[in-house]
């Protein structure tokens, strides 16, 4: 383990222009280049908003276009990494059979280039903030820590399932459906105290997700509930520790798994 | 180390599924049923490669040249053994593996040089150099989807050259680009190996290695059978290609050839003769019905198919009347001028006007010239040397 790391150290300008072409290359050939990254959040935004402003008949939540996006765009930083990751290492056949090179570079270069938009998408999102004069709460300073956390989570994950979907190639489609469910279970669109005050018995559960005790984080650092809307706060003790705790379980796994099932990878894709 | 690279006992096992069954639905339909075929594409691979030495790897297709070379590379991994290698090593195995077809050329050259092991410092010394290697002045900054297929090779080559490992490993990769260009990579493989380097080399044009390799080995099967010098090896590895196609036999079998023994000086039978030596062909054969006036004759020819020697007894104006049963004919060679190489022998019976072959045993035998004679050439001929002043 210490000597994979020791090569990766070794690789790591290979990582650095692994990343830097992913992000080249995806809007290479397009007019509007990187203003795409935008646009998903942005049509994101404008549908839920009609949809929730209908839903919930508006009130519900002060400011919900700020609150969607404090949690949307994590979401879609961890959504988009592990979409790409999963395929990365079949998708490069050219070079996982012909070049040696720590493979674990492809889908960390992957979360990497994901961490880029994620970065330059807050950095919108944030201009926008204090142009409405946004009231920020001291918790904004907890950010870095829950970028951390998130990315030891999605990296994890990563390595695990594009390592195991050289093997199985289910695996890409179960990662698709199970993140569309997952979606729905966090609250993105909706605000945590619509599952507290509704269905209080299933809160435990709710809570069990990672990703849930994530976005809550990023509301919480963000949104200021305080001054907005406490029905946006939730934060358990055990919850984030447990996901404190899953995040780096994963990524230990996760690379543990990666290392003991990549010496194949040439032979099966 | 001492060794650039040692391999120990290395065996590589492949799976050959009857299907390729990936999907999670197949693979519990098929728990357990999944049938595959053991395929050993490597077995006890022993080898060393010292360092500053150019070895070339020939052999058949499939015979595991390239698995060793991904052994090596740790492409993948041996079955069981163990490589070691010592220093850094650039693989040569696919030029321009990792080119993006929508990056420029010298986007790519930065990218390409990293896959390789190299950092942006390294080949910023050396981008002029690269690129006036590949020849593309003007189109480095075109995006590399545009290039045409020599240009997207001479690129990778060039790169891949560029970079200064200690051990370059290169599969087949000389086999592209025009002639010119051959010349320029073979020079190029020229200075390195005049450097020191450790080069490992793997192509199918087996007398390129004969140009530029110190040692050659030939691997079959998986396994080294010949290891060597490269004009042994390579000669080696001619015959037994030429052996495989060329050997046939055909006729009528009225008269039967029923054996053929290869005799030497002491009348033992052998595969191994000597410059200057005697060899007698002796055929024994069987005729199934009296047969009237047959000529038997033998040649002996090189694995180029050129023929050194060939007679019978008709042109050396025996009658053999009428045969029934078994016989005996024997071509007594006096001294055998040859110097080293493998050689094929053709036996045959047929009529005397060559209209009826009963029995033709084309190139099925062979045997190797060995020699202790310095001159090079197909043919020991006496010569003496001398020197003196001009005459006039």
């Amino acid at each position: 383990m210490i000597e994979r790391l020791k090569d990766l150290w070794a690789h790591r300008e290979l990582l650095w222009n692994m990343t830097v072409k992913e992000l080249k290359v995806k809007y290479k050939r397009s007019v509007l280049g990187f203003a795409w990254s935008f646009m998903t959040p942005l049509v994101m935004l404008l549908v839920f908003s009609i949809v929730f402003s209908i839903l919930a008949r508006g009130g519900d939540v002060q400011w919900y276009a700020v609150f969607l996006m404090s949690g949307l765009l994590p979401w879609l930083f961890f959504v988009n990494s592990l979409m790409q990751s999963v395929g990365s290492i079949v998708a490069n056949p050219g070079l996982v059979k012909k070049v040696y090179f720590p493979r674990e570079i492809l889908p960390i270069a992957a979360v990497g280039a994901n961490i880029f938009h994620f970065v330059l998408q807050m950095l919108v999102f944030f201009v926008f903030m204090l142009l409405i004069r946004w009231h920020f709460s001291p918790w904004l300073l907890l950010m870095p820590f829950i970028l951390i956390l998130q990315v030891v989570l999605t990296l994890g994950l990563a390595l695990l399932v594009s390592a195991a979907n050289v093997y199985l190639r289910d695996v890409q489609h179960f990662v698709e459906v199970a993140l569309t469910a997952l979606f729905w279970l966090s609250p993105i669109v909706y605000p945590v105290g619509l599952v507290a005050s509704q269905f209080p018995k299933f809160m435990p559960l709710y809570l069990v997700n990672p990703m849930t005790n994530i976005v809550l984080l990023w509301e919480y650092a963000i949104y200021n509930p305080h001054h907005y809307g406490p029905q946006v706060a939730y934060i358990s003790f055990w919850g984030i520790l447990i996901t404190v705790v899953f995040s780096i379980v994963t990524l230990v796994g996760g690379y543990y798994v990666f290392a003991r099932i990549e010496r194949g990878f040439a032979e099966q894709i | 180390m001492e060794h650039a690279v040692e391999v120990r006992e290395v065996s590589k096992m492949f799976k050959l599924y009857h299907e390729n069954v990936r999907s999670l639905k197949e693979k519990v339909l098929f728990f357990r049923k999944r049938g595959y075929e053991e395929f050993w594409a490597l077995r006890d691979i022993d080898l060393d490669v010292e360092k500053g030495e150019t070895l070339g790897i020939i052999g058949a297709n499939g015979s595991g040249k390239s698995t060793l070379l991904k052994c090596m590379t740790r492409i993948i991994y041996p079955t069981s053994g163990k490589i070691m290698t010592d220093g850094s090593i650039a693989a040569l195995l696919e030029l321009g593996a990792g080119f993006q077809p929508d990056l420029t050329g010298r986007e790519n050259v930065y990218l390409n040089a990293s896959i390789l092991g190299f950092s942006r410092k390294e080949v910023d010394g050396k981008f002029d150099e690269i690129v006036a290697f590949a020849e593309l002045e003007r189109f480095i900054d075109n995006y590399v989807r545009n290039y045409s297929s020599g240009m997207y090779i001479r690129l990778g080559f060039a790169v891949a050259i560029s970079v200064d490992p200690e051990i370059l490993i290169v599969d087949e990769v000389l086999a592209v680009g025009d002639e010119a260009f051959q010349r320029k990579c073979l020079d190029k493989i020229d200075e390195f190996r005049d450097s020191g380097k450790t080069i490992i080399f793997v192509t199918h044009n087996v007398d390129v290695t004969r140009e530029i390799c110190d040692r050659v080995i030939m691997l079959e099967e998986g396994r080294i059978v010949r290891d060597g010098i490269p004009k042994e090896v390579v000669n080696h590895y001619h015959q037994v290609m030429e052996t495989e196609e060329e050997a046939s036999e055909q006729g009528n079998r009225k008269i039967e050839i029923t054996e053929v023994r290869l005799l030497n000086d002491r009348g033992e039978e052998t595969n191994d003769f000597y410059t200057g030596s005697s060899m007698k062909v002796r055929v024994c054969y069987e005729a199934r019905e009296p047969i009237v006036d047959p000529v038997f004759g033998f040649s002996l020819d090189d694995y180029r198919g050129f023929t050194a020697f060939g007679t019978n007894t008709a042109l050396k104006g025996l009658e053999m009347g009428t045969v029934a049963g078994d016989g005996v004919v024997e071509f007594d060679l006096k001294s055998l001028p040859m110097l080293e190489g493998r050689y094929l022998v053709s036996v045959a019976a047929h009529s005397r006007d060559e209209q009826t072959v009963y029995h033709w045993q084309d190139k099925l035998y062979q045997f190797e010239m060995k020699s202790d004679i310095d001159d090079v050439g197909l043919l020991y001929i006496p010569c003496e040397v001398k020197t003196g002043p001009q005459a006039g």
